[in-house]
């Protein structure tokens, strides 16, 4: 193999790239050099692919979605259920993945940022697995509406440290793990959760949860011996959308969508929808890319009713993309994403993440339009068993407020 | 090219104080009082941090200043207003920008050294606008505006990108004293001290180092190794808590 091709990319076009203080320097320098490594080493990928298999539950089904494809009359429907990945969403194929190369690293330490804990659980169980200890910092606001996962996290030995900053939500978790890891980088390995972040984060994180992907083409070859037509995923930072989408971008012919979050609606810190209205690039938590940001270049508030898509910035490979159409982007409303959330437990039985909802409510304002003989995959990134706090108090708000008042009654 | 951070190193007897302060924190008012009391005690290098909502290399201590800045509304063209009445009012202050790299992004770079150059600032510190990344090699930018890029180190830097930061950097090479982000520390770590000393003989330009200190023993140590200490977090530390006067205490101490 050339030298070249064995190059991690750090720029995407002209995003991404490695925007940090000088001291953070060497300790990427070494991560990219101990990921190179391990890219290469075929006992590494062998004991990942051997946990893949028989620790997380992989491969995930890849299921026709009978009911939701007639409902909506259109194209053809396959959901990629990562949510039946262990502890219940993709992140785990990251986290587990990143815990095995800070052994190799020779760390005994990891920290993880996370919005609606998915990452922090993933992170937690990798840590517990491979004899790490974990500390997983997040906002004040997503410890509140994800409490499920932080008690999770505790269970499994994780220390949750709440992050009071700023917007109190991912973005600030993502400035506080960097800081601390600043401080703590002899022992410290940082497992960044989603596919942004400086070089060589977001093609780490790319990586790693390309098996979802490599898994996908198999399936549907398998079922339909042929590729997809459109790959729907929701994008936060954009790991579960790289994870999905890079495996098929050389093909042509292929469609990629990407829902963001149009929260409450189109006004500034109601939403989390950064390709619509004019776009603006920025350079902030240490890479390029597209940031929600005023005229003076300060990040704006964001809001979802999803904790994991609640973020100002996003992963500089779906920057780069977005520049190149090829991936298309739209804004789903909390409203959009509840509904679709309630549809398709109803419809299939499955109870998708909050975050996977807006995929879902994207493929069913995209399927009636396309003809039956399409094919389309929308990833069920994550499973909705964590957003019970969310949920039932927005959809079963008097029932559940009664149990909680009770429980909390019978304590005293 | 020379400006008044080559003055004031020139004239100096003993070390010299660079301080920070986070424009529009706790107000501007205020930062005006700070910087004239400041003066009045022999510090004649200062950092007017632009606040920004992410700022990357902060602790606490600074992190929350420049949010609380941020809340009250300012803007960059509130702090560039603040260097340019104190550069007329404190002439022979060397007065230094300093913030992240999306501030000078959102406004152009070349936009920002003009602005920068226009309120008598003598440098500029980005902390996270890294060199070897596009767009953030601008050192050449800043020097033809008679400005300069104080570039940013850790005693973890390596040799090979030290010797291409020197050949960038002017008026005074930044050194951490510990890798970690800014905030006052109870101790100054003897490896970083001895970083200091090392990076003197080698750098050809004079040295500032900070982050962690907070005592006038502190500085006595630097004594002799730094040409100029850092001083940011623990005198906001200061005045938040106990007052302009404890600030003055603290600055006569360090004297």
């Amino acid at each position: 193999m050339s030298r070249i091709s064995q190059m991690l990319p750090r720029h995407f076009g002209p995003y991404g790239g490695r925007y940090v203080p000088e001291m953070l320097v060497p300790a990427l320098k070494e991560l990219a050099q101990g990921y190179g490594q391990c890219k290469q080493d075929p006992q590494f990928q062998a004991q990942l692919t051997d946990l893949y298999h028989n620790y997380c539950g992989r491969p995930t089904p890849l299921y026709f979605a009978d009911k939701l494809t007639k409902t909506l009359g259109g194209c053809k429907i396959y959901l990629k259920l990562e949510g039946l990945a262990h502890t219940g969403a993709h992140k785990i194929n990251n986290a587990l993945a990143q815990a095995l190369l800070a052994l190799r690293l020779g760390k005994t330490k990891i920290i993880a940022e996370t919005g609606a804990g998915q990452h922090g659980l993933a992170s937690a169980t990798a840590a517990a697995r491979c004899g790490l200890q974990c500390t997983v910092f997040m906002g004040e606001v997503d410890i509140r509406r994800q409490y499920p996962n932080v008690y999770a996290m505790k269970l499994l030995g994780a220390e949750v440290i709440p992050v009071t900053d700023g917007t109190k939500t991912l973005k600030d978790a993502v400035n506080a793990t960097l800081k601390y890891w600043i401080q703590h980088l002899e022992d410290t390995h940082y497992i960044l959760g989603s596919a942004l972040g400086p070089f060589p984060f977001p093609v780490i994180v790319r990586d790693f949860q390309s098996i979802i992907g490599r898994e996908v083409r198999t399936q549907i070859l398998e079922r339909e011996k042929r590729l997809p037509n459109h790959l729907v995923a929701c994008v936060g930072g954009g790991s579960n959308a790289m994870g999905l989408f890079h495996p098929f971008l050389h093909e042509s012919g292929i469609r990629f969508h990407g829902a963001e979050a149009g929260g409450r609606g189109p006004k500034i810190g109601d939403h989390a929808a950064r390709f619509t209205n004019t776009p603006k690039v920025g350079i902030a938590q240490g890479y390029k890319s597209y940031f929600l940001q005023n005229d003076h270049g300060q990040l704006q508030d964001t809001h979802s009713v999803s904790a994991g898509l609640d973020y100002a910035g996003v992963g500089p490979e779906l920057a780069w993309l977005y520049d190149q159409q090829l991936v298309e982007f739209s804004a789903i409303t909390d409203v959009q994403a509840l509904e679709a959330f309630t549809i398709l437990t109803r419809l299939e039985g499955i109870i998708p993440a909050l975050e996977s909802a807006h995929a879902v409510a994207r493929a069913m304002e995209l399927a009636p339009t396309l003809p039956q003989d399409e094919i389309m995959v929308v990833n069920i990134s994550g499973r909705g068993d964590k957003d019970i706090f969310i949920t039932a108090r927005e959809l079963d708000r008097n029932n559940w407020m009664a149990f909680l008042k009770r429980e909390v009654e019978d304590d005293q | 090219m020379t400006n008044n951070i080559d003055r004031v190193l020139r004239e100096r007897k003993g070390i010299q104080l660079m301080t920070h302060v986070v424009a529009g924190y706790p107000s501007l008012d205020m930062n005006v009082e700070l910087i004239r009391l400041m003066a009045k005690h022999g510090v004649r290098l200062v950092e007017i941090q632009i606040p920004f909502t992410d700022p990357l290399a902060d602790g606490p201590t600074i992190m929350r200043a420049n949010q609380a800045a941020l809340d009250q509304g300012i803007t960059p063209d509130h702090c560039f207003e603040l260097g340019a009445a104190l550069a007329k009012e404190l002439p022979d202050m060397g007065f230094i920008f300093m913030t992240y790299a999306n501030i000078p992004f959102a406004m152009g770079m070349d936009h920002f050294l003009n602005r920068a150059a226009a309120s008598g600032a003598s440098g500029i510190i980005l902390p996270d606008l890294a060199w070897d990344e596009p767009g953030g090699d601008y050192a050449d930018l800043a020097q033809e505006r008679g400005l300069h890029p104080i570039m940013v180190i850790s005693p973890d830097t390596e040799e090979a990108r030290l010797e291409k930061i020197l050949t960038r950097a002017s008026g005074l090479l930044y050194t951490t004293l510990k890798v970690g982000i800014t905030g006052a520390g109870a101790t100054l770590d003897q490896g970083g001290l001895d970083y200091v000393r090392d990076l003197k003989k080698k750098a050809g330009l004079p040295i500032a180092a900070g982050f962690g200190i907070s005592s006038p023993e502190h500085v006595a140590m630097l004594r002799g190794l730094a040409d100029v200490a850092v001083m940011g977090s623990h005198i906001l530390n200061l005045l938040d808590h106990q007052g302009l006067e404890a600030v003055q205490d603290f600055l006569a101490a360090c004297g």
